[in-house]
């Protein structure tokens, strides 16, 4: 069979190359760092003096990752049950139900997505009161 | 050396090697048994049971609305497919209708998830031959549609945002704008991936005459997407059978006739410029409204003993959902048809015969196949 040279398809590809000269795409991190994005679905936050302890967000948790557990510090004095949610982010998968469903719009979900300790019993995280 | 199907023995003195469960050839968790003469492939049986997580009956034990979160799991290039089926069967199910505003939004997130599945095949086609460049690029463009999912719904990858009922959120201020300074820039780019990848000679050769599907078997095996569409065979279920919008709109169905992994690439590479086509027609006749109809609280959100088939067309085919609902908050049964089942076992075994290995991963790239969807 007679070999017929693509000389279009061979030489066209190094086009390419023009990209080189291009600057780059990506941040120049930690010099640069990434904008904030409004809604995005990042660690919980929970404002103590609006969070009624109703219980609304680990009722619908279908990984059960909340636990209503004992507040400490300033509370919502409607919060009858001193309880308010703690997440295990081993089981969270940010799904945002618990958010929804939140009648005081106490607990959301804010823009922080990094978190490192050596204690892996930390995971069970107490959102931050915000 | 003759050929062995999966029920039959190899001859002794072929060489048996596993091909995964990692590799590049899928997105997921896959292996191929593969039984070789040489290069050659004399043998291929599939095996999946790696990514097993039990979809369909964990649904069953969660209500209707910690049901919707699970769904996007099943295929992670990508999972608004499965978010639509699941709220649209919902919906048919207790009788929800939806606005014409979350019909308009529901497309626009189906068409940017296919264009974004189109750029992850095209980095996985590019990295199974060879290519370094593609792979690269494809990403990169990827991430930008990412962006705006971020933006949309708080997640890059799983979105969780086509709700039953509608959508989760509205479209936040500017997107929409974004969307369409997006489409412009991808829409400019893409003649570069002819030029680098579609039309170079080395892709061409690796591509073509490998993965040859029996454009006569198409059908009647239940061959879809671009596979189906590569065979000449114009199929899709957003013309035959419209959902959302999909009716109101004007696309093309691309063909092409090759029946090979470069057909398939061809067919993948024109609905790119339909989806972008599409797009641009919903910024365009985006309507005002409401976004999420009225639902009933979710532990009294309770569905009539009835059942019904959901279809959405997926970059990789016809993703089905049968859905039966027994007057309780959950569904009786769910069973997910992903276009995968046909195209890992029945249609990739018999391909691979005859294949050389270092054609294995470019095969199952080219068919798209998704593990997980194997596997729910």
């Amino acid at each position: 069979m007679a070999w017929t040279p693509d000389v279009k398809g061979l030489i066209q590809p190094f086009t390419a190359l023009k990209s080189s000269v291009e600057q780059p795409y990506t941040l120049n991190y930690p010099v640069e760092k990434r904008q904030d994005v409004t809604g995005y679905r990042g660690f919980h936050v929970n404002s103590l003096a609006l969070c009624v302890g109703c219980g609304n967000c680990q009722e619908i948790c279908m990984n059960e990752a909340i636990d209503m557990v004992e507040a400490t510090g300033e509370i919502n004095p409607k919060n009858a049950s001193g309880l308010v949610p703690r997440i295990d982010y081993g089981r969270c998968c940010w799904c945002g139900l618990c958010t929804d469903v939140c009648g005081p719009d106490s607990l959301r979900m804010e823009g922080d997505y990094t978190y490192v300790s050596a204690d892996a019993d930390s995971f069970l995280y107490m959102p931050k009161d915000r | 050396m003759s050929k062995a199907t999966r029920h039959t023995d190899t001859p002794a003195t072929s060489i048996k090697i596993f091909h995964g469960p990692q590799h590049p050839g899928v997105t997921g968790n896959m292996s191929m048994e593969l039984d070789l003469d040489g290069e050659t492939i004399v043998k291929a049986v599939t095996h999946v049971g790696y990514l097993h997580r039990g979809f369909e009956k964990l649904v069953e034990r969660r209500t209707l609305i910690q049901a919707f979160t699970i769904v996007c799991r099943i295929c992670v290039p990508e999972p608004d497919p499965n978010e639509e089926n699941f709220a649209r069967g919902i919906e048919e199910l207790a009788g929800l209708e939806i606005s014409e505003r979350a019909k308009f939004i529901r497309v626009m997130v189906l068409e940017l998830a296919r264009l974004q599945a189109h750029y992850l095949w095209l980095a996985g086609q590019g990295g199974s031959i060879g290519h370094e460049v593609v792979p690269q690029w494809a990403v990169g463009e990827r991430d930008f549609i990412l962006d705006l999912f971020e933006a949309l719904s708080g997640g890059r990858v799983y979105h969780m945002y086509i709700y039953p009922g509608g959508v989760k959120r509205d479209l936040p201020e500017g997107l929409l704008e974004r969307l369409s300074d997006l489409l412009d820039r991808l829409e400019q780019r893409l003649p570069e991936y002819d030029r680098v990848f579609f039309d170079n000679a080395a892709v061409r050769k690796r591509l073509q005459n490998v993965g040859v599907v029996d454009a006569d078997e198409a059908i009647v095996n239940g061959y879809c997407g671009p596979v189906l569409r590569g065979c000449g065979i114009a199929r899709d279920v957003r013309r035959d059978a419209p959902y959302l919008v999909y009716d109101q709109l004007e696309f093309d169905i691309p063909t092409e006739t090759g029946c090979d992994a470069y057909a398939r690439a061809l067919v993948r590479r024109a609905e790119m410029y339909q989806s972008i086509r599409i797009l641009r027609q919903v910024i365009a006749r985006m309507p005002p409204g409401e976004f999420q109809c009225k639902l009933p609280r979710h532990h009294k959100f309770r569905l009539p003993k009835a059942e019904t088939y959901v279809q959405t067309e997926s970059a990789r085919g016809a993703f089905g959902y049968f859905m039966a609902g027994d007057g309780t908050e959950y569904l009786r049964r769910l069973q997910v048809r992903g276009p995968s089942i046909v195209h890992g076992f029945t249609l990739l075994e018999p391909l691979l015969v005859g294949a050389q290995l270092s054609d294995v991963a470019l095969i199952m790239n080219s068919l798209g196949i998704c593990p997980p969807e194997i596997e729910r």
